[in-house]
């Protein structure tokens, strides 16, 4: 083994480590709020009764699901480039229309998992049918799902490393761009997947401050 | 279908079979890397089961295209070995499905009820048996739809191995793209190709576990 | 306890075969033995890099960087297998042990040297600006602020960094995306070595090369640090191909022009 460890190089570039850290959290960050979204608006209509609704988001989370993250990005750099948007920007968009499906999957079977009385009895006080959506079955229905979402949100920070093939200048793409100078692949990879790990894991057991999330949380955190 | 597709359709059709084989290796590499350490970990052998929790925390809390990098530049160069860019993504895959395979089937084992196990081990049977001709079977034969939602997973993922170098499907439509600048119909169809391989992996997945599964 | 001793019995077995294959040291035969016994030459070429490396209209490698390592394998005598690199990975890939010399435009630099040995310069090209027609640009002063595209990991991005500090530096994996970007307008100019903005010309009048060539890049072919034997061997053929005036048809073949800068050949 000719190959000798040298940490130096790396710890020489730490700010563009740091750099390339901040706009992953800034892209998981925009990537989740939009993929929270679009998952509420196309899980909730998949668990209405109309059958227009309901197939239109299965429709949604099929197509969206079973593309590939990466070609989802190539689509917004590379396809849609009359756009002309930044290649943050594609990234944001990639990453919230393919986490958005898995979200709505969620989000489905989340209400569906909320007792059909539970919105009857809340109809019968008086609340409109969006008060009763709003006040008593998201409510109930997120404290079930939480597990779920923060794997999907973990998988979310993760996913945001192919930013970097759409020259978008996080994490991995400084990475790459430490390694192409010293030379030090083995070193700097390793250091990013320990940052990776870092922030998953802050992800994961940030949730447990959910209330009622805490029960059976690390055995239901499965991935997507 | 538009005339560039046709005109370059052998030499994506050809990527489509690398992203086939890449997928079956990596797919039959990785169950059987999961399920031994799914059931290291079950089990709780000393020394492995420890390496395991280790070996699963560290793959899962990375991303696919940094495990892959690791393998085709990391370890060739600290290592001293020889490994093209096909084996490198071939074994990264097969390192990352296996660790949240390995999660399903501890998951997966935990759904055979105790009860049986007892009954198993009183009529005789030693504890390796019960566990290879009683516990496995009916955990295996359980875990078959997160199994397969894994696979399709990872067929998608194959698309990461174009970022290595791998002339898969999505690097060879990305590579006829850079001479014929049709990015719509192009990236569209393999799209399209995904789409209908990760429903034809999910059929074969639902079909098996009607036919296999073990009702309660 | 028999799962247990089954478990313990497989893990020692993989642990004795781990320790051997550790243990097996690598030996210090001479890369052409090594070659020769192999039966095959591994060349890391690119094939996004027009016209160094890259594939033709029948998606066939072709290239400048791949005639040469043609005749190196002629040489040697031994049939060669392209193995397909980019910027990022060829010296990896050479290191590594992955492929035994590396031709893929790459610029001999003290730094890389340092981790790599290299052969005689083969060829010498600069680097250049390639924007839109349409273009304001004129050089490398108009790149104030604006979007340059570049490979990730070579001396072009050091050397634009330096040459354009207020340009915006973006890096791509590969040139096939870089040279999209231009394409689409996501960024201004894509700077490369001359002939390679040349090769992407040459089916695209859209675009132009502008401003002075402003940094000199000597190409030389790589080889593993120590590998004196395959080192000597391609010096011998690139000297001989000058000499026979192979080197200038190979040359003019894929750039159209002359070379200007002969190979040198030792007595």
């Amino acid at each position: 083994m000719s190959y000798k460890l040298d940490w130096a190089p790396i710890w020489n570039n730490r700010d563009l480590i740091i750099e390339g850290f901040v706009t992953t959290v800034e892209l998981s960050a925009l990537g989740l709020v939009l993929a929270l979204a679009i998952g509420v608006i196309v899980g909730t209509a998949g668990s209405t009764n109309s059958r227009i609704l309901r197939s239109g988001s299965a429709a949604y989370v099929e197509l969206m699901r079973n593309t590939p993250l990466l070609v989802h990005m190539y689509i917004w750099y590379v396809a849609l480039a009359f756009l002309q948007l930044p290649p943050f920007m594609c990234a944001v968009f990639g990453l919230a229309l393919y986490s958005g499906a898995y979200v709505a999957e969620i989000v489905r079977s989340g209400i569906g998992a909320v007792p059909q009385g539970q919105r009857l009895v809340a109809l019968a006080t008086g609340l409109t049918s969006a008060q009763a959506l709003l006040l008593v079955v998201y409510p109930q229905a997120l404290r079930m799902v939480t597990p779920s979402l923060a794997s999907i949100c973990s998988q979310l920070i993760k996913d945001s490393s192919l930013a970097s093939v759409i020259t978008v200048a996080e994490l991995t793409y400084q990475a790459s761009a430490i390694e192409g100078q010293t030379f030090r692949t083995f070193e700097v990879y390793i250091t990013i997947s320990l940052l990776y790990l870092l922030m998953v894991t802050i992800v994961t057991y940030g949730l447990l401050l959910v209330p009622g999330a805490r029960d059976d949380l690390e055995q239901r955190v499965s991935d997507a | 279908m538009p005339e560039v597709i046709l005109k370059n359709l052998p030499f994506l059709l050809m990527g489509l079979r690398l992203t086939a084989e890449i997928a079956f290796v990596s797919i039959i590499g990785g169950t059987v890397l999961g399920v031994l350490v799914g059931v290291v970990r079950y089990f709780r052998v000393p020394v492995l089961a420890q390496v395991a929790d280790i070996y699963i925390i560290f793959v899962r809390g990375t991303p696919l295209l940094v495990v892959l990098f690791i393998c085709y530049f990391g370890f060739p160069t600290l290592l001293g070995y020889q490994a093209s860019a096909y084996y490198a993504a071939v074994l990264g895959f097969i390192l990352f499905i296996a660790a949240y395979l390995a999660e399903d089937m501890r998951a997966g084992l935990r759904t055979v009820r105790p009860g049986l196990v007892q009954a198993a081990l009183a009529t005789g049977l030693a504890r390796a048996q019960v566990i290879r001709l009683v516990v496995l079977p009916i955990a295996l034969r359980n875990v078959i739809p997160t199994f397969f939602n894994q696979y399709v997973r990872l067929f998608k993922f194959t698309s990461v191995a174009s970022v290595i170098g791998v002339n898969e499907l999505t690097g060879s439509a990305m590579l006829v793209n850079g001479r014929e600048f049709a990015p719509i119909p192009i990236i569209g169809f393999i799209a399209l190709t995904y789409l209908v391989c990760c429903f034809v992996i999910s059929m074969v997945g639902r079909l098996l576990y009607s036919r296999l599964a073990v009702r309660a | 306890m028999g799962a247990f001793r089954f478990l313990s019995a497989v893990s020692a077995m993989v642990a004795i075969v781990a320790a051997t294959v550790a243990a097996t040291a690598q030996t210090s035969q001479g890369t052409i033995v090594k070659i020769k016994e192999r039966g095959k030459l591994l060349a890391g070429v690119k094939l996004d890099t027009p016209p160094f490396g890259f594939l033709d209209d029948k998606n066939e490698p072709a290239g400048f960087d791949i005639d040469l390592v043609r005749k190196v394998g002629a040489r040697i005598g031994v049939p060669v297998e392209l193995v397909k690199v980019t910027s990022p990975t060829r010296i990896p890939m050479l290191v590594s042990g992955n492929v035994d010399l590396v031709a893929a435009s790459m610029t001999h630099t003290r730094e890389r040297d340092r981790v790599i040995d290299f052969s005689i310069t083969y060829y010498t090209g600069g680097q250049s600006l390639l924007v839109a027609k349409a273009s304001t640009i004129n050089g490398v002063k108009d790149l104030a602020g604006k979007q340059v595209g570049v490979q990730q990991g070579t001396t072009l991005e050091k050397n634009i960094a330096a040459a354009a500090p207020t340009a915006k530096v973006v890096a791509f994996r590969d040139y096939n995306s870089a040279w999209l970007a231009l394409a689409q307008g996501r960024v201004e100019a894509l700077t490369g070595s001359l002939n390679i903005l040349q090769g992407f010309m040459k089916d695209n009048q859209n675009f132009k090369i502008v401003g002075d060539l402003f940094s000199v890049e000597p190409f030389g072919i790589g080889i593993r640090q120590g590998d004196s034997d395959l080192r000597d061997e391609i010096n011998v053929v690139l000297q001989d191909l000058w000499t026979s005036g192979e080197y200038t048809m190979l040359y003019r073949k894929w750039f159209n022009a002359d070379p200007t800068i002969p190979i040198e050949v030792w007595p």
